[in-house]
C-alpha cells in the first residue's frame, strides 16, 4: 500500500532525510524506529506532504504522491497523528475532531465520524464542550488520533503518540488503536520506547542518521546484536 | 579600476561631499543637504534593525523630537551649539524612557509599539501648545545658515559612518549582533541584554535627534505635519531596506537611490510623487527585499563587491597562523568529590496544567560525570533550562556550587559557571565559527576585547576539530559541525558546569568514541563538571560516573550506570523487555 | 455636563468604537492566518469611505446598494494583493520576507491614498443621508445612527456564526491556533490565506460605508487607523473577535469621554498611550486567541 524508495528531504539548505525505503502493506502495523533527529518524525511528514521530497519515490495505492499537497493526501486516505499533537487549543474537543473531517469528502460524514470516535473514546464525550487546551495530555492524545481518524483514513500514521502520557492512559490508547487495526486501518507507527513498539507492531524499519538500516519482524530485531547495538547503545 | 567601497572611494567621496557647497549653487547644496540628513537617519535606524534585528517604525520621532528641541532653544535666544546639545539630550532621554516599556515587546509586537510613537509624537506635538505652538509650528530666526548647516551635518554623517565602522569590531558591536540571531542564547552566552538594547536604541536617536536639529535649523520652520508625518516617517527606513539593511554600504546606496529620485520627481512630476514613490517601494519589497546590495545580479558583478560586503565580513584575520597549543586557556578547578557542585532540590516546572519536571531532587557533585537518561517528554531538557535560567522554575530551588540561582538572570547563571549545549544546536547563524566562540570569551568573566577573544577562540576550534570552518559562517554547517561547534562554545563560557544536551545523536561510532573523550578529558584536565543528556548507553558507558533516570517529570533512579540498567522500574518505563536481555547479559 | 450629554457622547463613542471594531476584525483575522502586518489596512477604510460618498454623489445609491458594490469588489482587490503581493514572498528568508512586508504594505499605502486624493480631491467628504432625529428625553439619536449600530450588530453576530458554524471560518481559527494542525487536516494553507486577505478586506469595505454615513474620510486617515486596529487586536487578542469588539467599544468610549471631559484633540493620542501602557504590562496582548 505504502512504499518509499530511496526518499531524500531537505529542511532548507539542510538535508533532513538521506536514503529511506520501506514498504508497509495492507493492513500492516509497522513500527519506525530511531534515535531522535534520526529522521522519522521527517519520513512520517514527507509521505503526509508535509515536506516535499528531494528525490526518491513515494508511492501510495499505486499512486505517486512525492509532491502532493497534504489535503490531496488527506483526502485520498492518509491521516496523521503528529509529535506534540498539534490541536487547536481555544477549540472546543467537538470543533478539534470536527476538523478532522474537514476534506470536502469527509464532511458530509462528520456526525458518523463523531459517533465513532466518542465510541471509541468515551471520555471525550463528556468532554466535548470543553477547550482542547484544558485536557490533559492523555485526553489531548485521545483528541488528536480521534481527529486523524475523522478523515476515515486507510493509513494512519503515529508520531510518538505516547510521550507526556500517564501509563494508565496509554494502556487505554493501545486498546483503542488496536480496535481501529482491526478495523482494518494500516498503521505506521514512529516509537521511542521499543518494549511498547515491538509489542504492537509486526515489524519495524530502523532509521539512523536519515537512512533505513534494519528491517525485520519482532523476534528477528530482537535477537539481533546489530539492533540493540544501535538502538540501545549496549555494547 | 579600484572596486567601489575601498578607502580611496570613501575620500573621494567625502571630499566631493566636502567641496559642495564651495560650488556656490543652493539648489544642489540643499539636495546634497537632504541626503546628508536622510543618510544619517537610514543609517542610523540601520544599527537597531540590520545590527540588532529590531525593525523601529518609530525611529523617525526622534528626529522629530530633535528637531522641536533645537527650535525651542534656538527661538528662546540660545546660541546653536547649545540647541543641539538640547536636541541631543533630549532624544537621548526620550529613547531612554521608550525604551523600557518597548524593549518588553518582540518581533511584531515591537514593530507594533514603535509604530504607535509617530501618531503619539505628532499628537502630543499638536497639543502642547505651549511648547511646541501646536499646529502652527515654529518658526527659526531665518538668516541663510544653508552653508553652516550643511558642514554641520557633513560631521554628523562623518560621525555616523565612524560609529557604523567601529560598530564591526567591538565587543558592543558583538552584542548586537549575537542578539539579532538569537537573543536566548545571547543571554545564556553571558551577555546582559537589556542595557544593550537600551544603549544602541538611544545612540540611534541621538543621532536621529542630531539630523533633526540641523534641518531645522536650515529649513527655518517645523511644524507637527512636517517632522512626523507618516509619508515623511518611513523613508529612512525603506531607504535603508532598498539598499540592504545590515549591510556597511546598505543604506547610503538607498538612501542615494531615493532621494535622487525623490527630487527628479518633484522637479519634472506634478501630481503622483507619491503613487510613483509608493509603486518604488513596493516593487523593491516584492522583487528584492533584501535590498538591492543583495541582489545576485549585483553581487556577480566583481567591481560592486566593495560594496556588498555584510557587516562581520570586514573583520581582518587575526594575523598569521599562529601555533595552536592545544591546551584550552581554562582555569583547572578544584574537584572535591565531596562536595556539590549543583544541587536541585525539589524542582518543579510546569507550563499550563503540564507538568514537565514534578519536585526533582538530585545532587551532582563537584568532578562527577552524570549521565540524565529519559524518554522524549521526560523533562531532561526542561531541567537543563531551568538550572540555565532558560525557564524560571514554578517550585523549589537550584544551588550552583552552593550558591542559590533563584531570581538570577541568564548572563548571571553563565558568569557563576553554567556553560550548556542545546539539543538542536543553535549556532549564530551569520556570524562565523571563530566569532561564535569569541562570543562567549568577549562576555565571560575575563570580558576579552574582540581581537583576544578571535585569537583565543582558535584554541578551542581547534579542540572541537573545526579548524578547517574557522571562517565559515556557521550557518553553513553540516549537522554534526555543528554540535561540535555547539560544544566548543559551551567551553568557551569557561563554566564549572557543562551541561550537554544529546550530542552524540547522529554521530558515527568514531565520532561518538572522540567525543567521549572529550567530555573525559575536559573533566580530567580541568576538573569540569558534567551533567549529560543521552539515550545511546554505549557512550553514556564509556565515561559517566553515574546515571539519573527521568520518567515524567520524576526521578525514578540515581545510581551507578550497571546497578541503573537492572533497577525494575528503568527497565520497565524506558528500556524494556527487550533491552533486559541486553542488558543482563551486558552486567 | 448634563447626564444627557453624558450619554450622547456615549452612544457616538460606541458607534465609533463598533466601526473601529469592524475594521478590526478584519485585521485580526487577516494576521492570524497570514501573520503579516498589513499597514495599508486602514487604508482600505478611506479608499471604500471616499469611493462610497463619491458613488453616492454621482449615483445617490442607497447604502445597502454600496455595501453590495464595494464588498466583492474589496474582496477581489484583497484576493488578488495577497496572491501576486505577498505570498511570493513566503518563500524568501524570514528576514526578506519580513523586510519584503514592510515595504510592499507600505508602498500599497502611499499609492491608495495619493490615488484616492487625486480622484476626489484631499478634503474630507461623507455621505450625508437624510436622517429624522428622534428624542428620548434629550438625548438626541440620529435614525442613520440606529442604522450604524444595527450594521455593526448584525455583522458582528454574523462573523461569530461565521466563525464558529461554518467551515471555512472554522478553518481561520485552526489555522490561527496551529498552523500545522490545521495542514494535517487537510487545510490548503496558500487558498486559505489568500482567500482569508481577501475576506478581511471585504469586511472593511462594509465598515467604510458605514463610516462615511455618520463621519467625514479623507484619504489620508488610513495609517491612523491602521495604528487603532493594531491597538484593538493586540487589547483584544488575535483571532478574538469578541475581545475585539470590546476593544473597540472601549476605544470609541474613551475617545469620546476625552474630547467631552477634556479635550477633542487628545482622542487619537488616546490608542497609541493605551497601547503602550498595555504593552508594557502586558507584553503579549491580553485576550487569548480564539
Amino acid at each position: 500500500m505504502l512504499e518509499l524508495e530511496h526518499v531524500a528531504v531537505d529542511h532548507g539548505s539542510q538535508r533532513a532525510l538521506w536514503d529511506v525505503s520501506l514498504q508497509v502493506r495492507e493492513r500492516e502495523l509497522v513500527g519506525l524506529l530511531g534515535a531522535n533527529g534520526a529522521g522519522k518524525s521527517t519520513t512520517l511528514g514527507a509521505i503526509i506532504g508535509l515536506y516535499p521530497a528531494a528525490s526518491g519515490s513515494l508511492r501510495y495505492a499505486g499512486e505517486a504522491i512525492g509532491g502532493r499537497s497534504t489535503s490531496r493526501n488527506v483526502a485520498a486516505g492518509i491521516a496523521l497523528v503528529p509529535e506534540g499533537r498539534r490541536l487547536f487549543p481555544a477549540m472546543t474537543v467537538e470543533e478539534n475532531l470536527a476538523m478532522g473531517a474537514y476534506a470536502p469528502t469527509a464532511r458530509r460524514g462528520v456526525r458518523e465520524a463523531l459517533a465513532r470516535t466518542y465510541e471509541l473514546f468515551p471520555i471525550l464525550a463528556d468532554k466535548r464542550r470543553q477547550d482542547a487546551g484544558e485536557l490533559s495530555g492523555g485526553q489531548q492524545q485521545m483528541v488528536a488520533i480521534g481527529r486523524a481518524l475523522m478523515s476515515g483514513p486507510s493509513l494512519l500514521l503515529l508520531d510518538e503518540p505516547f510521550i507526556g502520557v500517564a501509563p494508565i492512559l496509554v494502556e487505554e490508547i493501545i486498546r483503542a488503536l488496536r480496535r481501529i487495526a482491526a478495523g482494518g486501518v494500516t498503521m505506521l507507527l514512529v516509537e521511542q520506547n521499543i518494549h511498547r513498539a515491538l509489542d504492537f507492531v509486526e515489524r519495524a524499519y530502523v532509521i539512523e542518521n536519515g537512512r533505513t538500516v534494519l528491517e525485520g519482524g519482532r523476534d528477528a530485531l530482537v535477537g539481533n546484536p546489530e539492533f540493540s547495538n544501535k538502538f540501545l547503545g549496549l555494547d | 579600476m579600484r572596486r567601489l567601497g575601498g578607502p580611496a572611494w570613501k575620500m573621494a567621496l567625502f571630499l566631493a561631499a566636502g567641496g559642495v557647497p564651495l560650488a556656490g549653487n543652493a539648489y544642489y547644496t540643499t539636495f546634497a543637504f537632504t541626503i546628508l540628513i536622510a543618510f544619517v537617519l537610514a543609517q542610523s535606524w540601520d544599527w537597531v534593525a540590520g545590527e540588532m534585528g529590531y525593525v523601529n517604525l518609530g525611529h523617525y520621532c526622534f528626529y522629530g523630537i530633535g528637531a522641536y528641541a533645537f527650535a525651542i532653544v534656538l527661538v528662546a535666544k540660545y546660541p546653536v551649539v547649545l540647541a543641539m546639545l538640547f536636541a541631543l539630550m533630549a532624544t537621548a532621554i526620550a529613547a531612554a524612557v521608550f525604551a523600557f516599556p518597548l524593549f518588553r515587546l518582540k518581533g511584531d509586537y515591537f514593530a507594533f509599539g514603535t509604530l504607535a510613537l509617530l501618531p503619539l509624537a505628532e499628537v502630543l506635538a499638536l497639543n502642547m501648545v505651549p511648547v511646541t505652538n501646536g499646529s502652527d509650528g515654529i518658526v527659526l530666526p531665518p538668516d541663510n545658515v544653508l552653508g553652516e548647516a550643511y558642514y554641520i551635518a557633513l560631521a554628523v554623517c562623518v560621525a555616523t559612518v565612524i560609529v557604523t565602522g567601529w560598530l564591526t569590531h567591538v565587543r558592543f558591536g558583538y552584542a548586537l549582533k549575537s542578539i539579532r540571531n538569537d537573543e536566548e542564547v545571547a543571554e545564556v552566552m553571558g551577555i546582559r541584554i537589556f542595557p544593550v538594547k537600551v544603549a544602541v536604541i538611544v545612540l540611534a536617536a541621538a543621532f536621529a535627534g542630531l539630523a533633526g536639529g540641523v534641518q531645522a535649523w536650515q529649513m527655518s520652520f517645523i511644524d507637527p505635519g512636517t517632522v512626523f508625518g507618516l509619508n515623511v516617517a518611513l523613508v529612512p527606513v525603506a531607504m535603508a531596506l532598498l539598499g540592504g539593511s545590515g549591510l556597511l554600504w546598505g543604506p547610503l546606496v538607498g538612501v542615494l537611490l531615493l532621494a535622487t529620485m525623490q527630487q527628479w520627481l518633484l522637479v519634472n512630476v506634478t501630481g503622483y510623487q507619491a503613487t510613483i514613490y509608493g509603486t518604488v517601494i513596493l516593487l523593491i519589497g516584492r522583487f528584492m527585499p533584501g535590498g538591492l546590495l543583495r541582489a545576485s545580479w549585483v553581487r556577480e558583478r566583481r567591481w560592486l563587491s566593495g560594496l556588498v560586503q555584510e557587516h562581520h565580513e570586514r573583520i581582518t584575520g587575526t594575523g598569521a597562523a599562529r601555533q595552536v597549543s592545544g591546551q584550552l586557556p581554562l582555569a583547572v578547578r578544584p574537584t572535591d568529590r565531596s562536595r556539590p557542585m549543583l544541587e536541585c532540590r525539589e524542582v518543579s516546572m510546569t507550563f499550563g496544567g503540564n507538568v514537565a519536571v514534578n519536585a526533582v531532587s538530585l545532587s551532582i557533585m563537584q568532578g562527577e560525570i552524570v549521565g540524565l537518561v529519559g524518554a522524549n517528554g521526560s523533562g531532561k531538557t526542561t531541567l537543563f533550562n531551568c538550572i540555565s535560567k532558560v525557564y524560571e522554575p514554578v517550585g523549589g530551588g537550584i544551588l550552583l556550587d552552593g550558591r542559590p540561582l533563584a531570581g538570577l538572570r541568564r548572563d548571571q547563571v553563565a558568569h557563576l559557571g553554567v556553560g550548556r549545549t542545546y539539543q538542536i544546536p543553535r549556532p549564530f547563524g551569520d556570524l562565523t565559527v571563530q566569532e561564535n566562540i569569541a562570543v562567549p570569551l568577549m562576555f565571560g568573566e575575563d570580558r576579552l576585547g574582540p581581537r583576544e577573544a578571535l585569537d583565543q577562540a582558535r584554541e578551542f576550534v581547534a579542540y572541537a576539530r573545526l579548524d578547517a570552518r574557522l571562517t565559515d559562517r556557521a550557518d553553513a554547517l553540516s549537522p554534526q559541525e555543528r554540535k561540535a561547534l555547539e560544544f566548543a562554545r559551551a567551553l568557551a563560557c569557561k563554566p564549572k558546569l557543562l551541561l550537554v544536551d544529546e550530542v552524540a545523536s547522529g554521530l558515527t561510532p568514531m565520532e561518538i568514541k572522540r567525543f567521549v573523550e572529550l567530555i573525559r578529558d575536559v573533566r580530567d584536565r580541568y576538573g569540569i563538571t558534567v551533567v549529560w543528556v543521552e539515550h545511546i548507553f554505549s557512550a553514556l558507558a564509556q565515561v559517566v560516573d553515574r546515571v539519573i533516570v527521568l520518567e515524567q517529570g520524576e526521578v525514578i533512579a540515581d545510581g551507578v550506570l550497571g546497578d541503573v540498567v537492572k533497577d525494575e522500574r528503568v527497565l520497565r518505563t524506558y528500556l524494556g523487555g527487550a533491552a533486559q536481555k541486553a542488558a543482563v547479559g551486558h552486567a | 455636563m448634563t447626564l444627557e450629554a453624558l450619554i450622547q457622547v456615549l452612544i457616538g463613542g460606541l458607534l465609533l468604537g463598533g466601526l473601529y471594531a469592524l475594521v478590526a476584525f478584519g485585521l485580526s483575522l487577516i494576521y492570524g492566518v497570514v501573520r503579516i502586518l498589513n499597514f495599508s489596512h486602514g487604508t482600505l477604510l478611506s479608499v471604500g469611505g471616499v469611493l462610497a460618498s463619491l458613488l453616492y454623489a454621482t449615483y445617490k445609491l442607497h447604502p445597502v446598494f454600496l455595501i453590495l458594490i464595494l464588498v466583492p469588489a474589496f474582496f477581489a482587490f484583497g484576493y488578488l494583493f495577497y496572491a501576486y503581493l505577498l505570498q511570493p514572498l513566503e518563500r524568501r528568508s524570514h528576514f526578506e520576507s519580513t523586510v519584503g512586508t514592510v515595504l510592499v504594505t507600505v508602498g500599497a499605502l502611499l499609492i491608495l491614498s495619493d490615488l484616492t486624493a487625486k480622484l476626489a480631491g484631499a478634503t474630507q467628504r461623507n455621505i450625508p443621508l437624510r436622517f429624522e432625529a428622534i428624542e428620548i428625553g434629550e438625548i438626541v439619536i440620529s435614525t442613520t445612527q440606529i442604522w450604524i449600530l444595527g450594521g455593526i450588530a448584525v455583522l458582528t453576530v454574523a462573523m461569530q456564526v461565521f466563525l464558529r458554524k461554518t467551515w471555512f471560518g472554522r478553518a481561520i481559527r485552526a489555522v490561527t491556533q496551529d498552523p500545522v494542525g490545521a495542514r494535517i487536516c487537510g487545510v490548503d494553507s496558500s487558498r486559505m490565506k489568500a482567500a482569508t486577505f481577501a475576506f478581511g478586506s471585504s469586511i472593511v469595505a462594509v465598515a467604510a460605508v458605514l463610516y462615511s454615513m455618520s463621519f467625514p474620510v479623507d484619504p489620508y486617515m488610513g495609517f491612523g487607523l491602521t495604528v487603532k486596529a493594531f491597538t484593538i487586536i493586540i487589547l483584544g487578542g488575535i483571532g478574538n473577535l469578541v475581545g475585539a469588539l470590546l476593544a473597540g467599544l472601549f476605544l470609541g468610549v474613551a475617545e469620546g469621554l476625552t474630547g467631552f471631559f477634556w479635550k477633542p484633540e487628545w482622542a487619537p493620542a488616546l490608542s497609541v498611550i493605551l497601547l503602550l501602557l498595555i504593552l508594557v504590562v502586558f507584553p503579549k496582548g491580553l485576550g487569548r486567541s480564539r
